[in-house]
């Protein structure tokens, strides 16, 4: 019999704490009013995505495809054949692993202007692994013409201009909430990066979620008289030659990401650092080569090494080395790649 | 038209008489076959078999200006299975849309004309796929956007039977019958051939028209190698609305060359002797 007592809505949270912003839900509309080629299509996550303020306000410009990401990809390249600029949503997992394909051939491929819009970046999720993107940065970026975004909190608006600026594929790498300082906002960044703070002693480099974090490590290291710079980096391919400019000025160079520190920013990094002959003692704080799990996000941070204090000690372990006048090339850390 | 003794001059206008377009199929049968017999390469029996859809859709059905491929209001073909180059490309050379002389270099290395189909070629390639399970969604895509614009282009798609086992096929199959994208029209080569045999001995796919209807497609099922048969069933596909379509056309590998009819093989090789004995058979049946 159909309970026709309680409908989904009783069962909302309660605990009277506002509903997340929705920034990026935001910054779609904005563009599409401005842009009437815009449409956004989703794999029933509409919510999540944000993009039901783009359904309610331009129906007929929204696209529900249903839990079929793999089609949906390839829509959009039919999309953009016919003069639209197709984004496509789902969780950062989804729109990358199970598409890969049909976004290699149907959209990076011919070079589409069509954007790739996934949320729920890295190990930032209870849903655990089957929801955690740990290398979707790596394979999006190993896709010839496409661009790699992930803007730092408060950067979103800045990333879909981003986006759009470029007439071709992109892949927007979004979270919903920041598991680190929330309240964290960060100017708009130029030419792919923004820099938060300078030091002298070592630098770090992070993306997403990770920005706050890398600050709070920064802090922490200044309280030890350790002063080291930050930089968002929001642009990750390409890699913005400011990172070098930046590195050739420091001794130590950390990278900070939510992601496998296989083919993420840290790769990203290292490889600019290394065809560039810039020597840094440097080291990548991320997932190192492991799965996760479920569980609230300053635990899983926490757990796998991610943290501000995981951060401060990759910076001391940089430091001692650089002082003992050791260099990466000379003498690989044993912990390296586990 | 065509004739043994009398090389053909392409490129053909299009035309509505099945007769005339019998003699292009023909036509573009020899092609295939000299195209293949060059290196050995290039899906004969698939070419010879699909060259009748390929036919009524150049020549007879879909919207186009050969002078002008990227033209807005074209009518779109997508070739799913991407990999059936020889009668593809043989068919754009004949209707004006690629030089002729390109065929010579089938499978050629530099020549854009690869064994897979790739929109290096140009604007008449309209998605690069071959990797199979994507066309469909690229032109319910197409359909959709064309749709929405109100433009008056129609979109067309090939499948093969065995593509069908991919599941990218039935995502987007649900989407367009949903979303009654009535200006798509799927085309499928059912050949029975796939790598590793008969389509029914690797994965049954029947009932395939219930399985379309189910999803929401008007579907007919017909004889892939009689032209005024495609004529009718893609012209009722134009002029039905409110459903995608989705056309059965059940296709004979090798057809029309009796040596080579009815042999599954994917990737068969041509022998120089057994093409010259292939081309002997399709010129006596002009005489």
């Amino acid at each position: 019999m159909p309970n026709d007592h309680l409908a989904v809505q009783d069962f909302t949270d309660r605990s009277g704490q506002q509903a997340a912003p929705r920034h990026y839900g935001e910054a779609l509309l904005a563009a599409a009013r401005d842009d009437a080629r815009i449409v956004a299509l989703t794999a029933d996550l509409t919510g999540p995505t944000e993009t039901d303020l783009m359904r309610d306000a331009m129906p007929e410009r929204f696209y529900q495809v249903g839990i079929s990401e793999a089609n949906m990809a390839g829509m959009a390249g039919g999309m953009a054949r016919c003069g639209h600029i197709p984004f496509i949503h789902t969780f950062s997992v989804f729109a990358t692993r199970r598409s890969y394909d049909q976004i290699a051939m149907q959209l990076a491929y011919p070079g589409l202007n069509a954007k790739i819009v996934g949320f729920i970046p890295g190990i930032d999720t209870l849903l655990g692994v089957s929801h955690q993107a740990i290398d979707d940065i790596a394979l999006m970026r190993a896709l010839p013409r496409m661009r790699v975004l992930e803007p730092a909190p408060g950067q979103v608006a800045h990333a879909v201009r981003e986006a759009l600026a470029y007439e071709g594929p992109v892949y927007l790498r979004l979270a919903r909430k920041s598991g680190g300082n929330t309240a964290s906002t960060y100017p708009e960044p130029v030419d792919g990066i923004t820099e938060i703070r300078q030091g002298g002693d070592g630098l770090l480099l992070a993306c997403g979620l990770m920005v706050p974090i890398a600050q709070q490590a920064a802090e922490q290291l200044a309280a030890q008289g350790i002063e080291v710079g930050v930089a968002a980096v929001t642009t990750l391919k390409p890699m913005s030659a400011k990172v070098l400019a930046l590195a050739k000025a420091t001794p130590v160079v950390v990278t900070v990401e939510n992601h496998s520190i296989i083919g993420g920013l840290g790769t990203a990094v290292a490889e600019l650092l290394a065809e560039e002959g810039v020597c840094v003692n440097f080291e990548r704080v991320g997932l190192r080569d492991t799965f996760a799990y479920g569980g609230t996000t300053p635990y899983l941070m926490k757990t796998f090494g991610m943290d501000a204090d995981a951060v401060v000690e990759a910076v001391l372990r940089q430091r001692r080395r650089f002082q003992a006048g050791a260099s990466n090339a000379a003498k690989p850390r044993d912990s390296g790649n586990k | 038209m065509p004739h043994a003794s009398q090389p053909p001059r392409a490129p053909f206008p299009a035309t509505r008489d099945p007769a005339v377009l019998a003699d292009i199929a023909r036509y573009l049968r020899k092609q295939v076959v000299r195209m293949v017999a060059r290196t050995g390469q290039g899906y004969v029996q698939q070419g010879l078999g699909a060259a009748d859809i390929f036919t009524t859709l150049y020549f007879s059905e879909l919207n186009l200006k050969p002078q002008e491929p990227a033209w807005e209001d074209r009518d779109r073909f997508i070739l799913s299975t991407a990999h059936n180059t020889a009668i593809f490309y043989a068919t754009l050379a004949a209707r004006g849309l690629i030089d002729l002389a390109l065929l010579d270099t089938y499978c050629e290395d530099g020549s854009p004309l690869e064994i897979n189909a790739s929109e290096r070629l140009g604007p008449m390639i309209e998605a690069t796929c071959g990797s199979l399970g994507q066309g469909l969604s690229v032109g319910a895509g197409m359909a959709a956007a064309l749709g929405r614009a109100g433009r008056p282009g129609r979109v067309y798609v090939v499948l093969g039977d065995g593509e069908l086992q991919e599941g990218q096929v039935w995502e987007a199959a649900m989407a367009a019958g949903n979303w009654r994208l009535d200006n798509l029209c799927l085309v499928i080569d059912a050949n029975d051939m796939q790598v590793e045999g008969h389509v029914d001995q690797v994965q049954a796919n029947e009932p395939l028209a219930a399985k379309w209807e189910a999803f929401g497609w008007r579907t007919q099922d017909i004889d892939g190698n009689d032209i005024a048969a495609i004529q009718a069933a893609l012209r009722r596909a134009r002029d039905e609305r409110g459903q995608p379509h989705c056309i059965i056309a059940r296709t004979l590998a090798g057809k029309g060359a009796p040596t080579l009819e009815g042999i599954l093989g994917h990737n068969l090789r041509l022998p120089a002797d057994i093409a010259a004995r292939a081309l002997d058979e399709l010129d006596m049946q002009e005489a």
